[in-house]
């Protein structure tokens, strides 16, 4: 009888360990499932982060990601802590991406780097908030609208926001169609935004495409070596794509590396967020400076929109500014739709993913650059 | 607030950011004009 009932008290033993904080973290981990799979908000990174949540907050079951030994803390320390999972994660998304409508109209490149001013300024007042430095340019980096680079950042500098850093860029990506079309609206007048541009998709030759992403990985690292795996693997995997003799690897890196990849990265950040270190006023503030900085960054576009609309004499439409965003390419079609709401003929849509894919290229360099300077300021990534 | 760190990244952060992407479409016009597309010759005989 004694040793059944030591059974039993073995057996409710996650009950008894349970605290307010694991139950408020299960909560928020049924949420996010509710998100993805209920409301299909991100359900590619919703549904394992909510899940790795769960399982990381259930008392005694060695599923944090801290917890040392556990099968999901090997998989947070040899993907995350390493920076493996973001980088692998660019590979297919360079594998993914036509950077054709930006080589046919490269002006629209500007656009990239316009709508990342915005992560500057936030980092200027995250530092005024009283943030540490590592922790206001993790903060900053949300407002690239890229997860990927966002945790490569903030893995590097701050990975105690890492939970909190992750969730607010992939929550704010989706949220781009909600977030940007008021900005775009209150900085344009109707007639700015009805501006008409030329609809026909100019083409490039292959060799263009092809010669693209081994020059511009080969300049771009040469200026901000820090962002070499990043930049390395976007571009490696777009002359994947545009090579076209390599078709194999092209789909294992867009398809099964990228579905694997975004699985466990999910799941490590779902389980590294703890009661203790995410139920804090610092998370509310990192989410409301990335929503500032996504903010400011559609206004920063915006205005270098309206600016390319004077120098070119009303040929460039200013909304194009809001897709310099990396949100790809939900930024684009906002455009596309503020546009046509504006004028009916209008039809932006290529141009917008010219600009949204040298968002991409935009953000990484971005980040390249902060870790650069930061790296040039004696200020070291964690060991 | 440490205004050296903040200011030296905000502008020299936007500044190469610009700069970089300003280069890499002068590169992309360079590569545009050494490599100009023709229209596929099987095409134009259809």
């Amino acid at each position: 009888m004694e040793a059944f009932l030591d059974a039993l008290n073995s057996l409710g033993q996650g009950f008894l360990n349970m605290t307010w904080e694991s139950a408020v973290m299960i909560l928020i981990g049924c949420a996010l499932l509710y998100l993805g799979i209920g409301r299909k908000v991100e359900p590619l990174l919703l549904v394992p982060i909510g899940f790795g949540v769960i399982l990381g907050n259930l008392p005694l079951a060695n599923l944090s990601a801290h917890d040392s030994g556990g099968v999901l803390n090997l998989l947070y320390v040899s993907g995350i802590l390493t920076e493996l999972f973001p980088v692998l994660l660019f590979l297919g998304l360079g594998a993914m991406i036509d950077f054709g409508p930006l080589l046919a109209n490269p002006v629209v490149l500007i656009f990239g780097a316009a709508g990342q001013f915005g992560i500057f300024i936030t980092l200027l007042i995250a530092l005024g908030i009283g943030f540490q430095q590592q922790e206001a340019v993790s903060i900053a980096v949300i407002g690239a609208c890229d997860g990927p680079t966002a945790i490569y950042v903030t893995s590097k500098y701050a990975r105690d926001l890492l939970p909190a850093v992750s969730i607010a860029a992939y929550s704010y990506m989706a949220l781009v169609p909600i977030i940007q079309p008021p900005i775009m609206r209150a900085m344009t007048t109707k007639k700015e935004r009805a501006t008409l541009m030329p609809a026909g998709e100019k083409q490039v030759s292959q060799k263009v495409k092809i010669l693209f992403p081994i020059v511009a990985g080969i300049a771009t690292i040469l200026i901000a070596p820090m962002g070499a795996p990043l930049m390395g693997m976007l571009m490696l995997g777009n002359l994947l794509k545009e090579s076209g003799v390599v078709g194999r690897l092209v789909d294992v890196s867009s398809n099964t590396l990228a579905n694997i990849v975004t699985l466990l990265l999910g799941l490590c950040i779902g389980a590294s967020m703890l009661g203790g270190n995410f139920l804090t006023w610092q998370t509310i503030l990192v989410f409301l400076l990335g929503f500032l900085a996504i903010s400011l960054d559609t206004v920063t576009g915006v205005l270098l929109g309206k600016l390319m609309r004077v120098i070119s004499k009303g040929k460039i439409n200013p909304l194009l500014g809001a897709a310099g965003t990396s949100a790809f390419p939900m930024s684009a079609r906002v455009v596309q739709k503020e546009g046509q709401r504006a004028n009916p003929k209008n039809f932006l849509l290529w141009h917008a993913i010219g600009a949204n894919t040298g968002g991409q290229i935009g953000s990484v360099m971005a980040a390249a650059v902060m870790l650069a300077i930061m790296n040039g300021m004696g200020i070291m990534p964690l060991g | 607030m440490d205004w050296t760190f903040g200011l030296t990244m905000t502008i020299a952060g936007m500044g190469v950011t610009f700069i970089t992407l300003y280069l890499l479409t002068l590169l992309i016009r360079l590569l545009n004009k050494l490599f100009p597309h023709k229209e596929d010759p099987k095409e134009d005989s259809k």
